[in-house]
């Protein structure tokens, strides 16, 4: 039923308290959205998902994060293996310093998948997000060369070459134009039936059109979570109210 | 409306005045080459860099300086090279194991210091250390030598350019499950291009040093012919040549010094065409 059990979460960045005491479940298979103005703590709630927070040396976690039951902050977790079936999207395409073929090679390669069948893997991501028509003449060509929207679907194509089971998108399409922000919302909600997706946004819209569940944040607290038809119509908390009807954030 | 005039003659001052200093510091270079040009291009001849000296070469008679350009090239090459071997490790562990910590810190502090450590204080030391180990002088001390000027300006540049690396770059290698020795290899391709201007930096510092090579090479009229015998190299070339009463072996010089320039100036010149090559993925 869950992928994800976050129990207890708390996170700190040198003294400043950022994440308090969360505790919420993420349904398997679903899109979870995580809601909250600017500095609320959603993406660092997002980064504890697959120990990307460990990068911060200033970072220090309590409590658990269960990934189908085994806690990933155990000290004998195999952080590479959890960052492999956790994956993410960044806010800012990114592409690794290669070629357009190789971005999507570069995690089935390290990991040892598709041996001899690269290209294969490659081509079936690329048309997955629907970028194969628009590269294939020039899978060499550095992935610098593609347009905004072109290299997030590049990102994305990379990030599930790695066949990963929960995919954490980071506001992936805040940095986009509509158009290409339209297209990435596409992919995202036909991602649902294979992945479980977690993805934070502050655009309340964007929650609206894809969230089967949303998590709201306040200040480094959770106030409400939600199965997304309820939490839309008839929001419990007065913070959550003001918040969606634009009153505060 | 007075106090906005003053305002004005102060502006256009100061603007023609750092103009000024601009077209000081560029012609000073011009005037350098200009210079070695006007008094070696006469004296420089096929003959010159394609000999070796013969006998009576240093009273003006017959040979070139190939022994000193080869020798120059080998001594550059071989303290480049072992420069590099230290240096990338370095400065990679530094980025990707040590980010941040004071162990890096102090590895930078380090290299500084030895940055600012003149080098005939490295051929003295190379010196006492060849006396220890019971070596000649020879290519191999004087690249030993060599390779302590250059690590310092290798490593810094080096490090100065992956600190220049996206901060992203980690974090996306690291979210696709990489250990930190692949995100190492990724890190490696994206400061590529930088590397090699690094180690060219360093190369056409290494080429032109006199003062290490000075005990540790050596100096020898013939061709360069093991690690273990002394060679030849072309600033102590144009120091002996220069140290001469005669006036054609004077010009020599300069034409040494000249082929000197040229070699650097053609190191530069790869540098910026490999980089444009080299530099096709790289993420700005």
């Amino acid at each position: 039923m869950y992928a994800l059990s976050i129990r207890q979460l708390n996170v700190w960045y040198d003294k400043q308290h950022v994440l308090k005491d969360i505790t919420v479940d993420v349904p398997r298979r679903q899109i979870t959205a995580i809601i909250g103005p600017s500095g609320c703590g959603k993406s660092t709630l997002l980064k504890s998902l697959n120990r990307l927070l460990d990068l911060n040396e200033r970072v220090r976690v309590s409590g658990q994060v269960l990934f189908e039951g085994q806690n990933i902050y155990d000290p004998g977790t195999d952080v590479t293996d959890v960052r492999t079936r956790i994956g993410l999207l960044a806010q800012k395409p990114f592409p690794l310093p290669m070629s357009i073929f190789d971005n999507v090679a570069y995690g089935p390669r390290i990991h040892g998948l598709g041996n001899g069948h690269l290209a294969q893997i490659v081509t079936a991501q690329l048309q997955a997000v629907g970028l194969w028509e628009e590269v294939k003449d020039r899978l060499k060509a550095p992935a610098t060369g593609l347009s905004g929207g072109q290299q997030q679907r590049l990102c994305l194509a990379r990030t599930l070459a790695v066949a990963p089971e929960v995919l954490l998108c980071d506001e992936s399409t805040a940095s986009l134009d509509p158009i290409s922000a339209r297209g990435i919302e596409a992919l995202l909600r036909g991602l649902r039936e294979k992945y479980t997706l977690v993805l934070v946004t502050h655009d309340i819209e964007q929650a609206r059109r894809l969230a089967d569940h949303v998590v709201f944040m306040w200040l480094g607290e959770l106030v409400e979570h939600g199965p997304a038809g309820p939490f839309f119509a008839q929001p419990e908390q007065k913070l959550t109210q003001a918040y969606l009807a634009r009153e505060i954030g | 409306m007075k106090r906005t005039q003053l305002r004005k003659v102060k502006d256009r001052f100061f603007t023609w005045l750092m103009r000024f200093f601009l077209v000081t510091a560029a012609a000073l270079l011009g005037l350098i080459l200009l210079g070695i040009a006007w008094r070696g291009v006469g004296a420089l001849s096929w003959e010159m860099v394609s000999q070796s000296p013969q006998g009576g070469f240093y009273l003006g008679k017959g040979g070139g300086i190939l022994n000193a350009i080869v020798g120059s090239l080998y001594l550059a090459l071989g303290a480049t090279t072992l420069a590099s071997l230290i240096a990338i490790p370095v400065v990679l562990y530094m980025h990707v194991y040590a980010r941040g910590g004071r162990l890096a810190n102090n590895v930078r502090l380090t290299l500084d210091i030895m940055w600012g450590i003149p080098s005939i204080v490295y051929g003295a030391f190379g010196f006492s250390l060849m006396i220890f180990l019971g070596l000649r002088a020879s290519l191999l001390a004087g690249i030993i030598a060599l390779a302590l000027v250059v690590l310092p300006i290798l490593a810094r540049t080096f490090d100065e350019i992956v600190s220049m690396a996206p901060r992203h770059l980690r974090e996306t290698a690291l979210a696709l499950g990489t250990t930190r020795l692949e995100f190492l290899g990724v890190l490696l391709r994206q400061t590529a291009p930088g590397l090699l201007t690094a180690i060219l930096l360093a190369f056409g510092r290494g080429i032109g040093d006199a003062a290490s090579v000075l005990f540790t090479a050596g100096y020898t009229d013939n061709m360069p012919e093991s690690l273990l015998r002394p060679v030849a190299s072309l600033p102590l070339a144009v120091f002996f040549q220069l140290s001469t009463p005669f006036p054609e072996v004077q010009a020599r010089a300069y034409a040494s010094a000249l082929v000197l320039t040229i070699l650097v100036l053609a190191i530069s010149l790869l540098a910026h065409f490999s980089m444009t090559r080299l530099g096709r993925h790289v993420i700005r």
